[in-house]
Order: structure tokens, then sequence, then C-alpha cells
């Protein structure tokens, strides 16, 4: 009897510290942080205009050079203080990665008026009723993606980047690969 | 307050789109009904088809894209978890170890009533005083009838005998 009452208690035991397991890893973790699951997948392809030229610009035109993708709109407050960063970033390494802006959520008129003269180092992408946006997962803006010569994500930023990040990012760019998930539709 | 208005009226916005083209009302219901089930990205636990964010707008717009298409509500809630992980679902799906979250607490539960049962139905025996022995008379005696040396019950025959 008494010996099944130690089994009742230690069965007990162990369920609640199962049950602490998983309610300390739920409430361990950000709230406002939304998970990633592309990272180390096929970046999904996408065929978008160039805000400058009008001309169509498609992603696998693009393989063959590490890629990075910086999704950013004229009413976001942080797009304005990463803006000068990536620019910087796209004229010095320009050479050896593709550097290319995304428009979210923003209208023609206002997105030119931000990004300013053309840059043929940062060109400025229009996704129209943010379709591109959705497939890469995006959840706000800035959000910035780097993408290898192999067209493989390997990396993403959700804040405003930073010259360090973007360096660090770039390096880990030049990286080899590890192996590739399954394709994402 | 001043920042607050000097906000509100420099403060730029994202242009407000309408949503796409909504479908036949069967297959739009099913639009609706999988908005609700996902997760707004910019949003506090509102979903896609309750928000008026920009982003959740998108995600509508993808999920009647894909309800077009033909593909079936699986396909469309694995291409937002594809993305967003389990993160992106409303409610999670009981399968794996999201079983223990839907279970456990149901097996805590049980597990605690059958443990304070028990213990309430112990309780009782070995928390009242052992009853004091009987005396030997008290045994022999019939049922209802009075101990020998009850003064009472001795004065009531006395007066009777009178």
């Amino acid at each position: 009897m008494r010996r099944r009452g130690i089994w009742i208690g230690l069965s007990l035991a162990a369920l609640t510290a199962v049950l602490l397991f998983v309610l300390a890893k739920g409430f361990g973790r950000d709230p406002h942080e939304v998970p990633f699951q592309l990272r180390g997948k096929p970046a999904p392809d996408f065929t978008l205009k160039r805000l400058d030229t009008g001309a169509p610009v498609k992603l696998s035109d693009l393989k063959g050079k590490p890629l990075v993708l910086n999704f950013w709109a004229s009413w976001c407050g942080p797009c304005k203080v990463e803006h000068p960063v990536v620019t910087m970033a796209a004229r010095r390494f320009g050479h050896e990665v593709q550097f290319y802006g995304v428009v979210f959520e923003d209208s023609e008129e206002n997105a030119r008026a931000f990004a300013g003269p053309p840059d043929p180092t940062f060109p400025q992408l229009l996704d129209e009723r943010s379709r591109m946006a959705v497939d890469y997962g995006v959840t706000g803006v800035p959000e910035t993606y780097f993408i290898d010569a192999q067209g493989i994500i390997r990396d993403k930023v959700a804040f405003p980047i930073d010259p360090r990040t973007m360096m660090e990012k770039l390096a880990a760019l030049r990286q080899p690969a590890g192996p590739v998930s399954e394709v994402v539709r | 307050m001043k920042a607050l208005v000097l906000g509100l009226v420099l403060a730029a916005y994202a242009p407000q789109q309408a949503g796409s083209t909504p479908l036949d009302p069967q297959r739009e219901a099913r639009v609706q009904a999988l908005g609700k089930q996902l997760r707004c990205p910019m949003c506090q636990g509102l979903s896609i088809a309750d928000s008026n964010a920009s982003a959740a707008r998108a995600q509508m717009d993808k999920v009647r894209e894909l309800v077009a298409a033909g593909r079936t509500d699986e396909q469309i809630r694995g291409y937002f978890t594809s993305r967003y992980g389990e993160w992106a679902l409303l409610e999670p799906e009981a399968s794996g170890m999201n079983l223990l979250v839907w279970f456990l607490p149901l097996l805590l539960l049980m597990g605690g009533g059958y443990a304070i049962a028990r213990t309430v139905r112990r309780r009782p025996a070995s928390a009242l005083p052992a009853p004091a022995p009987e005396p030997e008379a008290e045994k022999a005696r019939e049922p209802g009838q009075a101990p020998p040396d009850d003064p009472w019950l001795e004065a009531v025959r006395a007066e009777l005998r009178r």
C-alpha cells in the first residue's frame, strides 16, 4: 500500500516536472519574436519590378552571387535609420554581394521620395500587395535576408541592422553552406 | 499630449490597401475560417481575419490565392507553419509534443483528485480518537436495556413501585 503511494507520488512529480518544462519553454521566449523557419531553405522565387526602370527582376537571374534583400517602407521610422547602413554596405561590397531593397506596403510615390536618386549598387524592387513578402515570411519592416550564391536563405535580421551586424552577416554569407533543407513551396 | 497630437499629425502611415477580390460565398467562407485560425504577425493575439494590419491583409490575400488554387486547409496551414512555425496557428495542433500541453493538465488534475480523495477517505479513521474499550457488562446487555447502575432509571423504577 505504502509502495503504491510512493509510485503515485513519483508519477505526479514527473508529470508536474514535464508540465513545468513545457511552460518554462513557452514563457521563456519573447512573445513578440516570430519564429523564422526558412533558414537553410531555398529562397522562394519572385519576379518583381524595379522602382527606377520598371524592368522585371527574377530571383533565378540573381543566382551565382550572394544576395542581400532588405525590406523597408517610407512610413517605417527605424527604416530611416537603417537605410544608410545598407546603402553604405552596398557601395562597399557591391562587387561581391548583390543588394536589393524591397518596398513593403507602400505607395510608389512615397517609396521614390524615400529612396532618393537611383543607386545602381542598391536597386529597389516593388512588391505589389506584398505577395513576395508573405512568401518570405516577413513579419514587419525593416527585415534583411541573407541569401547565398546557391539561393539558400542563410539568415534573417528582423531589426534595424547596424554596421557591425551587417559585417558579421556578410562574412558568414561567404562561408560554405551546410546541408540544404527541403524545398519550400 | 502635445507629443501625441504632433505624432499623429506628422507620422507617416502604411497606405491602406483593400483586400483582394472575395471568392464565391462558399470558398470565401473557407478563406475567412482559415484566416481566423492564423495569427497576425504584427498584432497581439489577433487572427489575420480580424486584424486591419497591412501584413494581415497581405496574408489574407495569400490564403485567398491558395484557396482559389485548390489547396486543402491542411496545405494552407502548412504554408504558414513552414514560414512562421506553429506560432502561426492561434490554436496549436493536438499532435506530437503539443499533446503534452493538451493532456498533461488533465492528467495532473486526475492524479491530484485521486490523491485528495485517497487522503480524505483515510483521514477520519486515523484522525478520530480511538473509542474506549467497552466493559464486559455493557457487552452482555440486551440492546435497549439500560445499564444497571443508571441512577435516573433507578429513580423512575422506584417511583413506579410506589
